[in-house]
């Protein structure tokens, strides 16, 4: 009994003095770093069963899904003013996720998109990244566009949609500056191995990208982009990979963004089969190019947004049939707040090749982050 | 793909359309949404309170998250008027231009951001450059300004806050603040953590300082008397004529922005803060009227 009294009057003055010195009224304070996640989730179903994609046997036997299309984890850290860390894991549905292999194990399996850290010193509004990092070619567009967890934009998307290597991806490893000379003119500069986030380095050249991104009026950009990399050759000959892309972003009247983006890939080693064991393609020189005009208007903003786009794919210069053009449509409904939003929206895919019939493929995506 | 598939989806479109968009606009036309520093957010309320008890059909939602947050918003076009208790930065008047925003600022009060401490602290007065030593971390005992053998403890804001920014240009010369720093989620923390703690500094809006039912400082308290350097006389912050007149060294305008010259429903809510009954309730609220300085570039703003 008396041990206990002990106990206790011990524990009131263990609280007196806590609350004296301050320890039990100070607001704990709030921590630099964060942790966020970020899901884009579909159900998707063929309107057609007759067309180039939904017409063969394997897309009429799963003609409806749900698929989880991305979920990222971020972590970032602001270690000062100037310096801040960022670790992104990311799965998407190369994962295994939507393997239809029947395999016990599909699980899905996260890799490493981004680990950098990125300085901003005032000079010119600096921000230099270094590490594996977002490249340049396609974050400004996707910036407009706004709408990632519906589709990649034109470039970003191109691989899939065509089937066509045109070498871009969102992250690599290297390092990147980019600043502002005057509100009028804003520039990066960047260099990276060259092979994406999916790669190890291949070989000793290095992927070079630089834009410049001209403002001449409130809301209107003009964005032009190049890139080029050395490529391997086996006769001694210098062979590049080549992209120039311009973007052109209209943001003036409140509310409606509408923008295009046109851009063409040069790869030299398309016409050289002999040097390039992977390639499929005849010995003729060819370019691959695509072009694209979205808008997107903020009915009530974070609340309800619709969205238009039309995309050109061009992926064989010499063969038009090849080419072929993709409408998107929907709606973004911030359902339940700004971090649950629902996106109905429909693709539709029209061929050049007049054998080949159209696709409509529907899609309910849910885009959550927390 | 067939003309019946086709007609379907574009009557499913304009189905939604049609649905969905009155609702919306009419939703949006409804609410003044305002957005940005906590250091202005309980005078905007109580700003807006007063105003939408004269005019029930005007609506107004009042949000802090600090000047950044605000910023952030009103480039987005996610608020109507935004908050911020510093100037804009370059970088976010050159991202406003990117993005076709055309902020016009208005003043509407003005703070003389106080400096205070423990009132068992002894300590009266402090310089400019004392303050911006002993935020950069560089005094971190009060006996280093002429104060008692007692170990420092910094209350600050988070860095998305005006405040943190404006002690930063004005007063740390543009230097980082000490790791040491407790960084707060606002101003009433950072008064709190003052009031529990005899080593501590904070820095907080005017407005906060003040016991709103004496109209004098917070009982534990001590707002100090403040110098441009040690060749300068001291003034303090609850000193209008000092504030006022520019002898009080940190005081700073609290602005409110819209995009581009405010619309109506806008633009009669800024005139009321701007007119008698509005400066008469910054007043109130431990905050300073604009001069004549602030009268003129409002003018200018609304046209």
């Amino acid at each position: 009994m008396a041990r206990n009294k002990i106990l206790k009057a011990a524990l009131v003055l263990l609280v007196a003095a806590a609350a004296s010195t301050g320890l039990l009224a100070q607001t704990p304070p709030a921590p630099p770093q964060t942790f966020s996640t970020t899901i884009y989730f579909d159900y998707s179903f063929n309107l057609t069963n007759d067309g180039a994609i939904t017409g063969t046997d394997a897309a009429k036997a799963l003609n409806n899904k749900f698929n989880f299309r991305r979920a990222y984890f971020t972590y970032e850290n602001k270690i000062s003013d100037y310096l801040k860390f960022r670790f992104r894991l990311d799965a998407d549905n190369t994962g295994n996720l939507t393997s239809t292999s029947g395999s016990k194990d599909d699980k899905l399996r996260p890799f490493m998109k981004h680990l950098y850290l990125e300085w901003s010193p005032d000079w010119i509004q600096s921000k230099v990244n270094i590490g594996m990092i977002e490249t340049l070619s396609f974050k400004l567009v996707e910036d407009r566009w706004g709408l990632r967890s519906v589709a990649k934009t034109l470039v970003d998307g191109y691989k899939d949609i065509t089937g066509a290597d045109i070498r871009q991806s969102s992250a690599d490893i290297g390092v990147t500056w980019k600043g502002t000379l005057v509100k009028e003119l804003r520039f990066a500069l960047g260099v990276y191995n060259g092979e994406g986030y999916s790669h190890p380095e291949l070989n000793k050249f290095k992927k070079f990208e630089g834009y410049l991104q001209l403002v001449p009026l409130a809301g209107l950009s003009i964005f032009a982009y190049t890139d080029y990399e050395q490529q391997v050759t086996t006769d001694g000959t210098n062979k590049y990979a080549k992209t120039y892309k311009i973007d052109g972003y209209f943001d003036m009247i409140e509310n409606l963004n509408i923008s295009g983006e046109w851009f063409t890939f040069n790869n030299d080693k398309n016409y050289d089969v002999v040097t390039n064991p992977d390639a499929t393609q005849s010995q003729t020189h060819y370019n691959v190019s695509g072009w694209s005009v979205f808008a997107t208007y903020k009915i009530q903003p974070e609340k309800f947004v619709v969205f238009a786009r039309y995309d050109s794919y061009q992926p064989k210069s010499t063969v038009s049939s090849k080419d072929l053009s993709l409408i998107i449509l929907g709606f973004d409904w911030y359902a339940w707040g700004a971090n649950t939003r629902l996106q109905p929206n429909v693709w539709i895919y029209n061929y050049k090749d007049s054998s080949k019939k159209g696709d409509i493929v529907a899609n309910l995506t849910f885009f959550m982050s927390f | 793909m067939t003309p019946k598939i086709m007609k379907w989806i574009a009557i499913a479109e304009l189905t939604l359309a049609v649905v969905f968009t009155p609702v919306l606009v009419a939703q949006s036309r409804k609410m003044i949404q305002i957005k940005g520093s906590d250091t202005m957010i309980n005078l905007v309320q109580i700003l807006a309170e007063e105003y939408m008890g004269k005019n029930p059909l005007t609506p107004i939602a009042v949000l802090g998250g600090g000047s950044g947050t605000g910023v952030t918003a009103m480039i987005n076009g996610t608020c109507d008027i935004c908050n911020t208790s510093r100037d804009w930065k370059q970088k976010e008047l050159d991202l406003a231009w990117e993005k076709g925003t055309r902020p016009r600022l208005f003043a509407i009060a003005v703070d003389g951001l106080s400096i205070v401490v423990h009132e068992r602290n002894p300590l009266t007065k402090l310089t400019m450059p004392q303050v911006g030593a002993i935020y950069r971390g560089e005094v971190k005992n009060w006996k280093g300004v002429g104060g008692p053998d007692l170990k420092i403890s910094l209350y600050g804001r988070q860095s998305n806050s005006g405040t943190y920014t404006f002690l930063q240009e004005q007063v740390l010369g543009n230097k980082p603040y000490s790791t040491d720093m407790k960084e707060m989620n606002g101003n009433a923390q950072i008064v709190e953590g003052v009031l529990a703690d005899t080593g501590a500094i904070g820095y907080v809006g005017v407005g906060y300082v003040l016991d709103k039912t004496t109209g004098k400082p917070m009982k534990g308290l001590r707002v100090l008397d403040i110098s441009r350097d040690d060749k300068s006389d001291a003034f303090s912050p609850l000193d209008k004529n000092a504030v006022d007149t520019g002898k009080y060294p940190i005081a700073r305008p609290l602005w409110m922005a819209t995009n581009g010259k405010p619309r109506p429903d806008l633009a009669a809510f800024l005139q009321w803060e701007l007119g008698p009954e509005g400066q008469k309730i910054v007043e109130r609220e431990g905050f300073y009227p604009i001069g004549a300085k602030y009268v003129e570039l409002n003018a200018k703003n609304f046209k």
